[in-house]
């Protein structure tokens, strides 16, 4: 049982579906396809639907867990390990939400450098996206989920312009479905879950959603319509490119855009990418958020000075991990984590709950 | 004190957003257009820029250099430009047939690699040099438009099927197909016209396919071809314009391999040199093209057989109906399959007169 939150802090259960959504349509986004595409070809986008199914039955357990010690993940920590254990868990979660926010924005960085401006200076593109980040975080947490609300709906747009690409698709790629074995799909299924992650934040803010119980549906909603956003993408690159030329294309997503040309754009990439800097605005300011809140409880720092803390550290991350290799390295150990907290640890932690209880009732 | 903090951060984000480097419109070279032909053992690269006059007249710039790597050539370009050469707007690549009968895989890769560059680019073979086709001036929009609507404008309705740079890497990465490029030649010095199709094994031309043989070849590799065909029977020609059409390839017999082929295609006649379309005139003219069709189709897929290569796509259709599938086993059965072109032509209009 943990201090309520406030019902002026708190948000509908409406905008929980948009923070979880935010969380998950990140900078993956651009570059999925290859990597899913390299254990079950094009059958991929079956691995894609599953991960998706399996992500519903880990948010299911999720509220679970929420429901079950009336709070959110940092009071279950301490709840079933104790103060001493579960607190040395819960700072875990801080470099967790630092790496994450240092693989978000790192990777928006090296697409920048890319594909518009070679000579960008990661520091002082980090360090201008990071204050905007703190902005963010200052406003509260209703600020936030106001973010990530924009930060969805604004850039929704830019699915249209994938519409380009299927004029120029041949979905005769596809065939003949089912071509891999189930293990291949599962090893694809198992790379796409790098790009889904994100919703764990759920454990994090559940205490500020007004009406948890209500939020259930638009949650599940939420990552239902993402996952079919991402199937639908894949479908659509898989038709674009051929199997060979994908395994080429570090960002798929973007080099279909090439193929987009209007009368007043000649290339559709740069609107893209300016516009993929609001998408990851979101993730920024969650991961900020969310890592500074961790302190907060730890170690009983205001949120408003660890925020600067978090931020100082990420700025130092990028700064680090400045080239393809590094970037690459950095984001599949992230992801490994990430995948170890959301898919094995979350139901682990559930079990222990419910032993937990049991114990402590007797 | 502590409510204004914002603001100095706030207003350095605002300042120091200039601090990137810009390339103002003005101020750079667009290239519109590059061509790659084959001098001695170097290649000779030749990118045109169009110079826009105050009288609102275009007129073409070409800077050449020689050089073994592409990138290397526009290096060279570069340094005796007085403004940086971009290649944002890039409308046409040309390659000699010599370049293109030895490979393209330089270039190949700088298209890939630079994200700059459009999927739209249009890219051709020339029969002479490039160079000399940059040379020429055609049209009032500037060269590299001209050729690119050239080129568009036969693909959308004319017998050319779709082959620009991403539909070119899409059929060179893809198994089991193989790419096509517009032959261009230049037939006066304000002209240019589409004389064929290269057709590619791999990166390196190997053969050219005639211009009268395309409407043939678009009706087996697009849906909505919109090509034109003469007609000629005992009662004088005429001129099927294709309003839309279909194709449909089934595998019939695997060992060894026997595919059926069916073409529907719905015209509209547009010219006939009879008196008068007498009765049961039309259903002969159908017969007549069906036939033709028939023929040519089943000319083309043998002719490709003998040269080893698959523009139309066979083996990416047998990959798509076969689990497991082995591209190696195919290649080598690939010789020794067979074809039946079904042709089926409904004429559905004849215009305003009888």
């Amino acid at each position: 049982m943990q201090e309520p939150v406030h019902e002026r802090l708190q948000i509908s259960p409406f905008m929980a579906a948009f923070i979880v959504m935010a969380m998950q349509f990140g900078i993956g986004v651009l570059g999925f396809q290859r990597i899913v595409a390299k254990e079950a070809g094009y059958d991929a986008w079956i691995s894609i639907i599953g991960i998706g199914l399996l992500v519903h039955f880990i948010v299911w357990i999720m509220y679970r867990i929420c429901e079950a010690v009336d709070g959110d993940i940092l009071t279950a920590n301490v709840y079933v390990f104790g103060k001493a254990i579960g607190n040395t868990i819960n700072s875990f979660f801080i470099i967790y939400f630092i790496s994450a926010c240092v693989a978000v924005l790192g990777g928006l960085v090296e697409v920048i450098r890319t594909w518009m401006f070679p000579n960008l200076s990661p520091l002082l593109f980090g360090s201008m996206y990071l204050i905007l980040g703190i902005y963010i975080v200052y406003g509260g947490f209703r600020t936030v989920t106001g973010i990530s609300f924009f930060g969805l709906v604004i850039p929704s747009y830019l699915l249209f312009s994938f519409a380009y690409a299927i004029r120029y698709g041949d979905f005769t790629n596809l065939l003949p479905i089912l071509d891999h074995s189930p293990l291949e799909l599962l090893k694809s299924a198992y790379s796409m879950s790098f790009t889904v992650l994100g919703f764990g934040v759920l454990l994090f803010f559940h205490p500020f959603i007004k009406n948890p119980e209500k939020s259930k549906k638009w949650v599940h909603g939420g990552i239902f319509l993402i996952t079919l956003i991402y199937a639908i993408l894949a479908i659509i690159s898989f038709a674009y490119f051929p199997p060979a030329l994908l395994n080429k294309s570090i960002w798929a997503t973007l080099e279909m855009w090439k193929i987009v040309r209007l009368p007043i754009i000649e290339r559709f990439e740069y609107l893209g990418i300016a516009n993929w800097s609001l998408i990851i605005l979101p993730n920024v300011a969650i991961c900020l958020w969310t890592a500074s809140r961790v302190i907060k409880h730890v170690f009983h720092l205001r949120q408003r000075k660890g925020v600067w803390f978090v931020a100082a550290i990420c700025l130092l991350l990028i700064l680090i991990v400045d080239s393809r290799e590094r970037m690459d390295m950095f984001t599949s150990f992230h992801g490994k984590i990430g995948f170890g907290l959301a898919f094995v640890y979350t139901p682990l932690l559930y079990l222990a709950i419910i032993i937990a209880k049991k114990v402590k009732k007797k | 004190m502590k409510k204004y903090f914002f603001i100095p951060l706030l207003l350095f984000t605002v300042l120091l957003a200039g601090c990137i480097n810009k390339k103002i419109i003005d101020d750079v070279n667009i290239t519109t257009g590059i061509g790659i032909d084959k001098e001695g053992e170097q290649y000779l690269g030749s990118a045109m820029i169009p110079v826009y006059n105050p009288d609102k007249s275009i007129e073409n710039f070409i800077f050449t250099a020689k050089g073994t790597v592409v990138r290397d050539l526009m290096f060279q370009m570069q340094q005796t430009s007085s403004q940086p050469i971009v290649g944002g707007s890039l409308d046409v690549t040309l390659f000699d047939e010599t370049v293109a009968r030895e490979g393209i895989p330089h270039v190949l890769d700088v298209f890939l690699r630079d994200p700059s560059v459009g999927a739209r680019v249009h890219l051709a073979v020339v029969d002479g040099k490039a160079k000399d086709i940059f040379e020429g001036k055609y049209g009032d929009r500037g060269n590299g438009r001209y050729l690119a609507e050239l080129i568009e404008s036969n693909y959308k309705t004319g017998n050319l099927p779709l082959t620009n740079l991403h539909q070119f890497l899409h059929d060179y990465y893809q198994k089991g197909k193989d790419p096509v490029l517009p032959y261009l030649r230049q037939t006066r010095p304000d002209l240019v016209n589409i004389a064929g199709l290269a057709l590619f094994k791999g990166e390196k031309v190997v053969d050219v396919l005639d211009e009268n043989k395309l409407f043939y070849f678009k009706l087996m590799v697009d849906y909505y071809s919109e090509g034109a065909l003469k007609i000629k029977d005992e009662h004088g020609e005429s001129f099927i314009k294709s309003i839309h059409s279909t194709y449909n390839f089934k595998v019939k017999n695997r060992n060894p391999y026997k595919f059926s082929v069916s073409l529907e295609v719905d015209g509209m006649l547009t010219e006939h040199t009879g008196k008068s379309l007498e009765k049961g005139e039309i259903k002969r003219i159908e017969k007549q093209m069906e036939k033709q069709i028939k023929k040519e189709c089943l000319a083309l897929l043998e002719r490709f057989q003998e040269n080893k290569i698959d523009p139309v796509g066979i083996g990416h259709f047998i990959k798509t109906q076969t689990r497991n599938f082995d591209i190696k086993k195919w290649e080598e059965s690939y010789q020794n399959a067979s074809f039946d072109v079904d042709a089926k032509v409904k004429i559905v209009e004849v215009g305003v007169i009888e």
